[in-house]
C-alpha cells in the first residue's frame, strides 16, 4: 500500500445533456491489481471506463494515473501507458485493414521502430499463428479477433489495460481461452486491469476487488472473496448476485 | 398433464445448405420429442440450435434443404403437408420468439398494431376486439400501461419491453408450441428473470410446450425440465436439466457437456485456470 495507486478516480461526474449517467464515483486501483466494475446496462460502468481511456471528454472530478492528474484531452504518453480492449471484436477491427495494419498503426503513431519484430512477437504472445498477419478480420473467428484486439492493445507495452466486456460476445469455450490469456499476460507483465462486465462469475474469476454500480452510482465496493462467499452488504448487490444464479421458480 | 401423441415428434432431422464449395450440414440427424414441458437446447454458435427451431417452423431460407424421417405436430406430418396448411399452423399453433426483438419488429408500425394484426390473421375478429385482446395480452406480459405502449413504435420501447412485445405477439394466437431463440440473452439479468417468469407461467398454466434455445448453461439448468446439448448439428446427449450440474450424475455426462461446464468460471468454486475445450471428431460419427 506504500506505493501510489495506478488509478485514482475521485468524485467523477458525467452528464450527457439532461442525463446524469455517472454520479460522484470514486475508487482507486492498486498497481498490479485487477479491478472489476459490475452493473446492469445503463449503470454507467462502460462510461467510467471510456472516461478513463480518454474517449469521453465531458466529465468533472479528478483522475490520477500513477499520481499524475489527467487533463480532459490526454497526451500521447498516456495512450502509451493505458490501452483499451472493446466488447465487440467484430466492430473494433477495421474490416478493410489487415491484422498487420491494425497492429502497425499504434507503433507508427508513437514513432516506435522495429515494427516487424514487434508484430510477430505480439502475435506469438496472444497465441495467434504468424500466418494470420496478412489476413483480414473477416477471415478470423470471434475469439481470434479478440486476440488481435488484445495484441493491438499490448503492442505499446502499456502498464494498464482497460477491458470493456472483453468476452461477452464470445462462446463459453472461447471465453475461457481469452480469460486464460488475459490472466497469463497479467502475471507475465505485471499489468493492471480494470474489467467491466455484467457477468459476476467472470469478474470474480479475474479480479481481486470490484465495484457494483447502479444508475450511475457506486453502490458497493468489495473483495471478490465477498462475492464468492455471497456476503455483499447492500441489498442491490445481493439482488444482482441472486439474479445471476439463474431462474428460481417462485414458491407456488 | 399426459397426452398420447407428443406435441412435436422429430426424427432424423437434417438441414443442409448447398454452397459452391460443398454442402454445409447445419443439422445432422436430430431426433427428439416435445411434450408440455420446457426443453432446453444448448450449444455453441454454429451448433445448429437456431436452425433446428427454424426448420420446425419451415423458416429455413432457400437454398437450405430440410429433410427428416418424421416431423410431426400432434401426429400430423408437417413435411407432407401443403404449404398453405403449414402456414395456418405457423403462428397459430407454433411460433417463435427471436433473440433481438428490435430487429424483428416492423419499425414503421406501432407495436399494438403489429400484435393486433397477428391476432386478426388467425382469428375472425374486428378491430375493436383485436385491440382489446392486444391490450390484455400486453398486460399479461407485464407491461404497466398497455394503452400507452400500444401506440408506441418499436424504437420508442426499451430492449426488455421490445422482447415482451414480441412475446405478446407470438402468444396472442395461443400456440401450443413456442420456440424461444435466445429470448433473454440481450437483456439485463433482472429483466431476464421477468421474461422467464412469463414463459414459465405459460408452460405451467396453459400447458404449452416450450423449446428454449440458449448458450447459457446455468440459465437452462435452472429454467428447463430437460436439456439437449448440441454440437456441430448433432445432439450429444439429452438429460433432465437438474442432472446438468449434479455431481452424482457427472459420470454419465458426455465429454462435450463436461467440456462446456469446465469452461465456465464459477462463483462457488474459483478455478486458478479455466479448462479449454477439446473437440473430438469421433463425436460426429
Amino acid at each position: 500500500m506504500s506505493t501510489q495507486p495506478a488509478i485514482a478516480v475521485s468524485h467523477l461526474d458525467v452528464r450527457f445533456g439532461q442525463a446524469h449517467v455517472v454520479r460522484d464515483v470514486s475508487f482507486h486501483v492498486r498497481d498490479g491489481e485487477s479491478y472489476g466494475i459490475v452493473g446492469e446496462s445503463g449503470s454507467g460502468k462502460s462510461t467510467v471506463l471510456r472516461v478513463l481511456a480518454g474517449l469521453n471528454q465531458d466529465w468533472s472530478g479528478t483522475i490520477d494515473i500513477r499520481g499524475a492528474p489527467q487533463p480532459k484531452r490526454r497526451d500521447k504518453a498516456f495512450h502509451g501507458a493505458v490501452q483499451m480492449v472493446f466488447q465487440d471484436p467484430y466492430g473494433s477491427l477495421h474490416p478493410k485493414k489487415t491484422i498487420d495494419d491494425a497492429l502497425a498503426e499504434p507503433l507508427s503513431i508513437h514513432g516506435i521502430g522495429g515494427t516487424d519484430a514487434r508484430i510477430t512477437r505480439a502475435l506469438d504472445e496472444v497465441g495467434l499463428p504468424r500466418s494470420f498477419r496478412f489476413r483480414y478480420p473477416s477471415q478470423l473467428s470471434g475469439g481470434q479477433r479478440q486476440r488481435v484486439a488484445i495484441a493491438r492493445a499490448l503492442i505499446l507495452e502499456p502498464g494498464i489495460l482497460l477491458l470493456d466486456e472483453p468476452t461477452s460476445a464470445l462462446d463459453v469455450s472461447i471465453q475461457a481461452e481469452v480469460l486464460n490469456l488475459l490472466q497469463a499476460l497479467r502475471v507475465e507483465r505485471g499489468l493492471t486491469y480494470v474489467l467491466v462486465s455484467h457477468n459476476l462469475a467472470v469478474v470474480a474469476h479475474m479480479c481481486e476487488r470490484l465495484l457494483v454500480m447502479q444508475l450511475g452510482r457506486a453502490v458497493e465496493e468489495m473483495q471478490a472473496r465477498t462475492l464468492t462467499a455471497r456476503a455483499p452488504q447492500t441489498e442491490y448487490a445481493r439482488q444482482l448476485l441472486l439474479a445471476s444464479e439463474g431462474f428460481s421458480r417462485p414458491s407456488v | 398433464m399426459s397426452n398420447a401423441a407428443p406435441l412435436l415428434d422429430v426424427a432424423n432431422l437434417r438441414v443442409d445448405f448447398p454452397t459452391p464449395t460443398g454442402t454445409v450440414h447445419a443439422v445432422r440427424g436430430l431426433s427428439f420429442t416435445l411434450g408440455r414441458e420446457r426443453l432446453g437446447i444448448v450449444g455453441e454458435s454454429g451448433s445448429g440450435k437456431s436452425m433446428t427451431g427454424r426448420a420446425i417452423l419451415d423458416l429455413i431460407p432457400p437454398p437450405g434443404l430440410v429433410t427428416a424421417d418424421r416431423l410431426a405436430y400432434r401426429g400430423q406430418n408437417l413435411l407432407s403437408m401443403h404449404r398453405t396448411e403449414r402456414r395456418h399452423l405457423r403462428g397459430r399453433r407454433m411460433s417463435m420468439v427471436l433473440q433481438d426483438a428490435k430487429f424483428s419488429l416492423n419499425p414503421v408500425a406501432t407495436v399494438g398494431h403489429q400484435i393486433a394484426e397477428a391476432f386478426r390473421v388467425h382469428h375472425k375478429a374486428n378491430r375493436r376486439e383485436a385491440r382489446e385482446r392486444t391490450l390484455s395480452m400486453l398486460e399479461a406480459v407485464q407491461i404497466r400501461e398497455p394503452a400507452h405502449v400500444y401506440d408506441l413504435y418499436p424504437h420508442e420501447v426499451s430492449g426488455g419491453m421490445g422482447q415482451r412485445v414480441m412475446i405478446a405477439m407470438m402468444l396472442i394466437a395461443e400456440p401450443d408450441i413456442l420456440i424461444a431463440d435466445e429470448p433473454t440473452s440481450a437483456l439485463d439479468v433482472t429483466v431476464q428473470l421477468q421474461i422467464l417468469k412469463i414463459l414459465d407461467d405459460l408452460v405451467t398454466r396453459r400447458g404449452m410446450g416450450l423449446i428454449f434455445i440458449s448458450h447459457d448453461l446455468h440459465l437452462v439448468r435452472s429454467f428447463c425440465d430437460r436439456v439437449m446439448v448440441m454440437y456441430a448439428g448433432k445432439a450429444m446427449e439429452t438429460m433432465p436439466a437438474a442432472e446438468l450440474t449434479d455431481a452424482a450424475a457427472m459420470a454419465r455426462r458426455h465429454a462435450y457437456t463436461l467440456g462446456l461446464l469446465g469452461c465456465l468460471p464459477e462463483l462457488e468454486r474459483p478455478k486458478a485456470k479455466l479448462a479449454t475445450l477439446t473437440r473430438d471428431p469421433e463425436w460426429l460419427k
